[in-house]
């Protein structure tokens, strides 16, 4: 589990997880929006600057993101093919300066800071009965602790296939981790209302 | 909700999240490995059940979206929703509720064998389309295709996931037969 968090605290880091999120949201609407070339250029140049200037990780992250950068190329390569030069472009400038920017958000923000952001936002549900803002917090730190606990299952099913010459089959595999980890839940369960972690939290408010 | 099934919802998404982790794994009938990520979100609506299943794929977006590298190929973070792809990521979330709710109908009626897996397949199925729907209207949309362009580009993926739905029904009926309805919180 890598997080690569940007951690020279630039000028971007100090501005709210709200207001970045926000403007990702209103840069989306404006590439969106518009179709001419020029403009997205000129966008795109601002973001490639503030990337340079304010987070250089976050730059690199996204180079290092070959997945998605992979995924740009084919609908641009598509795109080229049955629509031409310039809608192409078109499309490279919106979807590589919109991932570039989310990148940047991601890097600048620390998980704590969009924690506190869902709960918050997650409040007004509270009010009206809907969820509790806490449990966001508990279900996220729950599922952080136990990707490795599966892990070392499935290693240890994967462990016991190797020992008895058996071939790896989806539901030799799939199947034993899953019910192993579900039986595995009532202790959990009960181990977290014994340590009353919830109730506390209900307190609290 | 109970403490139980707020463990069980995060337990689920630790499945989905190592199920992107490990080597894709060879099926016997079928020639090509596939990544078992996308089967992680079709079992998480069989298993868990609609409410589970929804709960399930939220929490792995959200963790996706606080910038968590949880998707196959240590992706993560916002750039994901606003990729190409991003149709499919958050038609994972209708297709968890859709394909559970389905389950969920199909194991109250006491059906077993045959019946049972055929409706935990016909469940998978109509997720699997309802995600495929909202990839192909994110490509076309937002992202430039033409409409023909982006089902076209889709087929590639049809097969495979039909063969998944097929997986999951066969891996949720074992675990409905071995648990009855204990998953399901």
């Amino acid at each position: 589990m890598i997080h690569i968090t940007d951690n020279s605290s630039g000028p971007l880091h100090r501005v709210p997880t709200t207001a970045k999120l926000l403007s990702l949201l209103i840069l989306s609407v404006l590439l969106f929006a518009t179709t001419s070339a020029l403009f997205l250029l000129a966008l795109a140049g601002c973001i490639l600057a503030v990337a340079l200037i304010c987070s250089r990780a976050a730059l690199a992250q996204w180079l290092m993101a070959w997945t998605l950068l992979f995924t740009i190329a084919v609908v641009v390569t598509w795109t080229w093919v049955s629509s031409g030069l310039e809608a192409a472009i078109v499309v490279l400038l919106r979807l590589s300066a919109l991932s570039l920017f989310a990148t940047i958000v991601t890097a600048t923000t620390t998980i704590g800071q969009f924690i506190d952001t869902i709960t918050a936002l997650a409040r007004p549900l509270e009010r009206i009965g809907l969820a509790n803002a806490r449990d966001i917090g508990l279900a996220i730190g729950l599922v952080v602790r136990f990707i490795p606990e599966v892990q070392s299952r499935y290693a240890a099913i994967a462990d016991a296939h190797r020992a008895r010459g058996l071939k790896m089959r989806i539901a030799t595999v799939v199947v034993p981790v899953i019910i192993g980890t579900i039986l595995s839940a009532d202790e959990i369960a009960n181990a977290i209302d014994a340590r009353s972690i919830r109730a506390q939290n209900a307190k609290r408010d | 909700m109970s403490t139980r099934s707020l463990v069980l919802i995060a337990l689920f998404t630790a499945i989905i999240v190592v199920l992107g982790l490990v080597p894709p794994i060879m099926l016997g009938f079928f020639p090509v490995p596939i990544l078992v990520q996308s089967l992680g979100v079709i079992l998480a609506g069989i298993v868990l059940g609609a409410r589970g299943g929804a709960f399930s794929v939220l929490l792995l977006l959200t963790l996706v979206a606080i910038g968590l590298p949880v998707l196959s190929g240590g992706r993560g973070g916002l750039a994901v929703f606003v990729g190409p792809t991003a149709g499919y990521l958050i038609g994972f979330l209708p297709q968890a509720f859709v394909s559970g709710w389905i389950a969920d109908k199909v194991v109250a009626k006491n059906v077993t064998g045959w019946k049972l897996y055929a409706g935990l397949f016909f469940g998978g199925v109509v997720g699997v389309l309802i995600n495929h729907a909202l990839g192909i209207t994110w490509l076309a949309n937002f992202v430039g295709l033409s409409l023909a362009d982006a089902v076209i580009g889709n087929m590639i993926f049809v097969p495979g996931d039909l063969a998944k739905a097929a997986i999951a029904a066969y891996v949720g009926h074992l675990v409905s037969k071995n648990l009855g309805t204990r998953a399901r919180g």
